[in-house]
């Protein structure tokens, strides 16, 4: 854990507020307590995705879930998020798995030993977690080489897009990883280890493919929920998506040209139209989005927007004392509610353009 | 002794000098097993402190397969500056001061390009060359450099203050910026690599950069680049002079600032004075 525990990391960005029945309703939906939830109370649509997601995170329907687990580890790895990568390591911990291999992952990536399906499945992994640059046709075609069905592809970049999201959200919000990395290693949590293998055994589930009914398709990013359709992800993204832009705390223009912001620093030309598109409906003439994408600002922006767009940028590629420090100078601007779903926001946004680059590849 | 006893002597004997071996094999394996670990953990320190000189793709592969010819054409914005001169400075100090001076200098330099997603590639005696998009793909690379122009030269200007508080020599700078395509990648000998970006927009920053010595403007831009920039930048349209190298008279402008508040920084109300 060397490595990881050095990454340098702020203070948390974000004020808990103490909501017991949310509490109760994320473990009973989850199956763990989770107390990180407090960060984001208050934000309906926001604890919903949350909840929804741990939920997803741990349901498979193709795709093997020992190989999710390695792709959670080496995509938390791979952004620099101490939280989520203490999360994971405490949980295959918990599963069974020894200090030693999860070090040695942590160390030896590039030479580990993985089977070649586990070494595809990975490289594809890291490609769509750092789309620099974009993924190919090739990165598919690897995955398909190796005996890897179209729902199991889909399923792979569905775990990657999770892992993002909870990546940044970590990380933007600069959730306190000490707890956690301190967990596995609690004389208590080692005695009861078996106990607890079987719990976090329990939490897993595997479902029968899900497929989207006509109406839930149609919105934001239509294209990169019709991709995952088949896995229970696609349904809580549509939800995720729609909730998002029914909230009244940032304007759908600011949501939007988050979208579009991250999709052309990304280089996603679907992410990038869509965002675009997206921003059009909500009332910024045509020259006035290209002025926005060509340099991040515009008289036309409100204040809030003068904010976000640039943060927005931020979020993509980063160092994570960088963003925090950042994500400061950002929170002292905005309100809570509104530096908590720019949060959620950039981190779905993150999220979504990234496996609409792999779209027409998977499609 | 008894044949028994001997029998018995004999097995013991040599039951002790397997399990000494098994042991020795063991600390050896452990202490194996400890130096790999503690070279796969440098291996990953390493990895992340060559993250800041080069992307993270190049350095997974010059480790998986060593540095052989990896080279991708991109289109990144150059930006040379040097102190104007220097070699008068130079003379006038004690070595020691002279290297203080000057690491002074490159600091707050470094800080003023890295701090808006540039990336220094090499100092060359007292010059400084960037880039900007060559690391990774950036859309904004013409307004990072210019916006690192300016913070470079407000920079300079606190330094310079600075060194005569101490009774040192002041000095300032000349930037040139340039923006086109070129590729960037490993280059160097067996001996001493770098990544770097390679091709004739390199040289046009550096010919744009030595025209601040003959022409009215500490930051210099060639047209590629102004027309990349935000409106709100004051551009002076200077008159197209001949560099070394190239055939055409470069046409160049002097950045002079930025208006935060403009009220209509539009592309076609952009601010250009004429020289």
């Amino acid at each position: 854990m060397t490595v990881m525990r050095e990454i340098e990391w702020d203070t948390c960005l974000l004020e808990p507020l103490e909501v017991p029945e949310l509490e109760r309703r994320a473990r009973r939906e989850t199956g763990r307590r989770d107390r990180a939830i407090r960060y984001f109370a208050g934000s309906s649509w926001v604890e919903d995705a949350l909840i929804a997601l741990s939920v997803d995170l741990e349901t498979r329907v193709a795709l093997d879930a020992e190989l999710a687990d390695l792709v959670g580890l080496v995509v938390s790895q791979d952004n620099s998020c101490r939280y989520c990568f203490a999360v994971m390591r405490a949980f295959l911990r918990g599963l069974g798995m020894s200090e030693r291999r999860i070090q040695h992952l942590e160390q030896n990536l590039l030479t580990a030993d993985f089977t070649p399906r586990e070494r595809a499945a990975l490289d594809f992994a890291r490609r769509v977690s750092r789309s620099n640059p974009p993924p190919t046709a090739a990165d598919v075609e690897a995955l398909r080489a190796h005996g890897f069905a179209p729902l199991e592809i889909a399923e792979l970049a569905a775990v990657v897009g999770m892992h993002l999201f909870f990546n940044r959200i970590a990380t933007l919000g600069a959730w306190p990883p000490g707890p956690m990395e301190a967990m596995p290693d609690q004389w208590w949590i080692r005695l009861l280890r078996p106990l607890m293998a079987m719990r976090l055994r329990g939490i897993r589930r595997r479902v029968a493919p899900q497929r989207l009914r006509p109406e839930e398709t149609p919105g934001p990013f239509a294209a990169v929920v019709e991709m995952l359709d088949g896995l229970p992800l696609a349904r809580t993204l549509r939800t995720a998506l729609d909730g998002m832009w029914a909230s009244d705390v940032l304007t759908p223009r600011a949501r939007a040209l988050v979208f579009a912001v991250v999709g052309r620093q990304l280089g996603s030309s679907l992410a990038e139209q869509e965002g675009r598109r997206l921003v059009l409906a909500a009332g910024l003439s045509e020259p006035e989005v290209d002025h926005v994408l060509a340099h991040l600002t515009s008289p036309v922006l409100d204040p809030v927007e003068r904010i976000v767009v640039p943060f927005a940028r931020e979020t993509v590629w980063y160092r994570p004392a960088q963003i925090q420090r950042r994500g400061r100078e950002v929170k002292e601007a905005l309100s809570r509610e509104c530096f908590v779903e720019l949060i959620a926001v950039t981190a779905i946004a993150n999220a979504v353009c990234r496996l609409a680059g792999v779209v027409r590849f998977c499609g | 002794m008894s044949p028994v006893t001997l029998g018995l002597l004999a097995a013991l004997t040599a039951l002790a000098v397997l399990a000494g071996v098994a042991w020795r094999a063991r600390r050896q394996v452990a202490r194996l097993r400890e130096r790999l670990e503690s070279a796969a953990a440098d291996l990953q320190n390493l990895q992340l402190a060559f993250s800041r000189f080069a992307p993270d793709e190049v350095i997974e592969r010059v480790i998986a397969g060593g540095a052989k010819r990896i080279g991708e054409k991109k289109e990144a914005t150059v930006l040379f500056a040097d102190i104007v001169g220097f070699t008068a400075i130079g003379e006038r100090l004690e070595p020691a001061t002279l290297v203080g001076v000057l690491n002074g200098y490159f600091e707050r330099m470094s800080d003023a390009i890295t701090d808006r997603r540039g990336h220094i590639s090499t100092f060359i005696g007292d010059g400084i060359l960037a880039f900007f998009g060559a690391l990774a793909p950036n859309p904004w690379q013409c307004d990072d450099a210019a916006h690192a122009a300016l913070a470079m030269r407000e920079a300079m200007r606190a330094y310079a203050r600075e060194l005569e508080a101490e009774g040192l020599p002041a000095f300032s700078i000349g930037i040139g910026l340039h923006r086109g395509s070129g590729v960037a990648g490993l280059v160097g000998s067996r001996e001493l690599m770098e990544f770097a970006f390679v091709g004739r927009t390199v040289n046009v920053a550096a010919r744009v950069q030595q025209l601040t010595r003959e022409l009215p403007g500490d930051i210099l831009v060639t047209e590629q680049l102004a027309r990349g920039l935000d409106p709100r930048f004051r551009l002076r349209r200077l008159p197209a002079t001949r560099v070394k190298g190239i055939t055409e008279p470069v046409p160049v402008y002097a950045v002079d600032g930025f208006d935060d508040e403009a009220a209509d920084p539009s592309e076609s109300t952009r601010s250009i004075s004429e020289e």
